[in-house]
């Protein structure tokens, strides 16, 4: 006769339903959703692209810089981007609402532009070293690093060899 | 002439009004919505609102009818129909204690026990006649448990015919009112010890006809895809659903009818009949379903054919000593 | 008319086609219903075990090229008015299945979807709010 115990016990207890989908749920903060990206953290090594399974990303060249996009419908939230990616610019927030009518099946995605710089010595394109890189590259960011991180490999090669930022 | 005509309407109005055909089945959707409620209660659910098993058939009214190309279009139009109808008559048999009592044009307590397995034969009916080999193995359990608990509320139903006779100077009591009747002057047979393995026995035949774990095998949802309903969809679906509906109504109320019929005259014996179908309600259908799954067709067949038929003798042998 | 199209949305019943899926989103939208912290038979939904008693269909799975006849069959039992739900991201794309041999996905290419609910599996409570968003689109078909 234990289940009438149980049973009188659920009852009083009352129901224990989230009031879904008329209010919120909480969510744990580490639950694997909907993948940000943060264009100014991210140093194009493309590594995201190559580990995703659902072929979810999409690095693309562009004349004004690395276009990032991220498809939402083939994604399966398994962090592996993340896990891979060197300065944290792409990570899985806890966002869980994503299901959207079949109108929205192609809008579902994000983009993001990690513009081109122009290299301070010689002025070609190239994509800019990012905070987030230098930061762990080095223990201390000195001046001299702070000057190559505008050059582009080429003036950075010349530059060090020529040694003029002594 | 008058006479026989005010007697027709009167037998089509206990059929079609009250308390066969709409009233029963607006008690029995609202016992179902009763039942939904509280089962999800006692596994901590909200569950659905109180109506919903209204919404469910009138949304079933405004579905499309499909037919299997293999079945056999009349008996599976006509299955659910002849449910229903059994139904709604089988519940105007049904004597309201202190307001309604059934006219002798319905007959005898006999009659009803033929009518209240005439549901289960026209689910057997509906699952041959579908073509689903689903179907077909929900029509063999139907008839195995079927078999299994007719006999036990058989020996119930003689028991109290023949306490019920004997206490008028009769052979047998085959009258529902005269049942009633006895009871409300004497007192009810819930209270009488020597009732008590008849009373056990009919608590144990309400999950089995009603088609209610652990006795759900027919219908088993998971197992045989609703069995005999498989096929069924839009208006026929609902009829079926109508039907399962009274027929609670018709089985919990001939349990109250012939064990506890005592109450107030008048429109509130109404409610207290209400009243005591919802308790049966709650505490032998939800609790009863939140507690146990389901069995096994030969688990249950054994059982009805050992504990409920045994009690069932015994219930017969106590009124036979004490006639 | 009106009064019965306003009673009949408070009763959508769902039914689910596993069109190849790895259960995954199976075993979630079964907790949809057996999980008391989810219960989504507050919104009045009910799982049936026949496709003809469904309103809305809910498919999980990439359409395998084995599967394909099969679930276009069962999809077909399926009376109208219904509203189809594509759970998980293998209808939607095909997920990590995406262009393997074996599939013939995505399931858009052969059904009309209303709705889509991404996700790896998806959380239960992201599969009732996909539910919610096809039960207004149910009670505008009937």
């Amino acid at each position: 006769m234990a289940f009438l115990s149980i049973l009188m016990k659920n009852l009083l207890k009352g129901p224990s339903t989230e009031p879904l989908p008329t209010a919120d749920s909480p969510t744990p903060a580490a639950y694997r959703g909907k993948v940000t990206f943060d264009e100014t953290a991210c140093v194009g090594c493309k590594m995201c692209e190559h580990v995703c399974p659902g072929g979810a990303i999409r690095f693309e060249e562009r004349p004004e810089g690395l276009r990032f996009m991220i498809w939402h419908n083939t994604c399966v939230n398994c962090g592996l981007c993340s896990h891979y990616c060197l300065t944290k610019a792409i990570k899985l927030s806890n966002d869980w609402h994503l299901s959207h009518l079949q109108a929205d099946k192609y809008r579902l995605t994000d983009q993001a532009l990690v513009a081109y710089a122009a290299c301070s010595g010689c002025g070609t394109k190239m994509l800019p070293t990012a905070d987030a890189l230098m930061r762990l590259a080095y223990k201390k960011v000195s001046p001299r690093s702070e000057h190559l991180r505008h050059l582009c490999p080429d003036c950075r090669r010349s530059a060090s060899v020529s040694g003029d930022i002594q | 002439m008058t006479d026989s005509l005010v007697q027709t309407l009167s037998v089509l109005f206990a059929a079609v009004v009250f308390p066969g055909g709409i009233f029963a089945i607006t008690l029995g959707l609202a016992l179902k919505g009763f039942d939904r409620r509280v089962f999800a209660r006692l596994q901590r659910r909200v569950g659905a609102p109180l109506l919903q098993p209204f919404y469910d058939v009138l949304k079933l009214m405004t579905k499309r009818t499909l037919v299997p190309e293999n079945a056999n279009l009349v008996v599976f139009l006509m299955v659910p129909l002849l449910g229903l109808a059994s139904m709604g008559v089988a519940a105007a048999m049904i004597p309201i204690p202190g307001l309604y009592d059934p006219s002798p044009a319905f007959g005898d307590l006999l009659v009803l026990f033929y009518l209240l397995s005439v549901p289960a034969v026209m689910l057997m009916l509906a699952g041959s006649a579908s073509g689903s080999p689903f179907g077909g193995i929900g029509f063999s359990r139907e008839m195995a448990i079927m078999l299994a608990y007719e006999g036990p509320i058989l020996l119930v139903i003689v028991s109290v015919a023949l306490k019920t006779g004997a206490a008028l100077g009769q052979p047998i009591c085959l009258s529902l009112s005269e049942i009633v009747r006895y009871q409300q002057a004497h007192g009810a047979y819930l209270f009488d010890p020597w009732m008590w393995p008849a009373v056990l026995t009919y608590i144990a035949f309400i999950p089995a006809n009603l088609g209610i774990s652990p006795f759900d095998i027919p219908e088993a949802e998971s197992e045989v895809l609703e069995g005999p309903l498989i096929e069924y969809s839009g208006v026929a679906l609902g009829l079926l659903k109508l039907t399962s509906a009274v027929k609670s109504v018709v089985v919990i109320g001939l349990g109250i009818v012939l064990f506890f019929p005592n109450g107030p005259e008048g429109l509130f014996g109404l409610v207290v009949f209400a009243l005591k179908c919802l308790v049966i309600t709650v505490c032998g259908v939800s609790v009863l379903r939140a507690a146990v799954g389901r069995m096994r067709i030969d688990q249950a067949v054994i059982f009805y054919l050992k504990w409920p038929e045994l009690l069932g003798i015994a219930s017969l042998a106590l009124v036979a000593m004490n006639l | 008319m009106n009064f019965l199209s306003r009673m009949s949305k408070k009763s959508p019943w769902l039914y689910r086609i596993n069109a190849g899926s790895c259960n995954g989103c199976d075993v979630e939208l079964a907790t949809t219903a057996c999980i008391p912290r989810y219960d989504v038979e507050r919104l009045g939904c009910q799982y049936c075990g026949s496709p003809k008693h469904a309103d809305i269909v809910l498919v999980t799975g990439p359409l395998t090229a084995r599967v394909k006849d099969k679930v276009l069959r069962v999809y077909e039992e399926i009376p109208d008015p219904k509203v189809t739900v594509a759970i998980g991201v293998c209808p939607i794309s095909g997920g990590v299945f995406r262009e393997s041999y074996s599939i013939v996905g995505p399931i858009d290419r052969y059904l009309p979807v209303d709705v889509n609910v991404p996700g790896c599996p998806p959380r239960p409570q992201a599969i009732i709010e996909g539910i919610a968003k096809a039960i207004e689109i149910w009670a505008g078909r009937i």
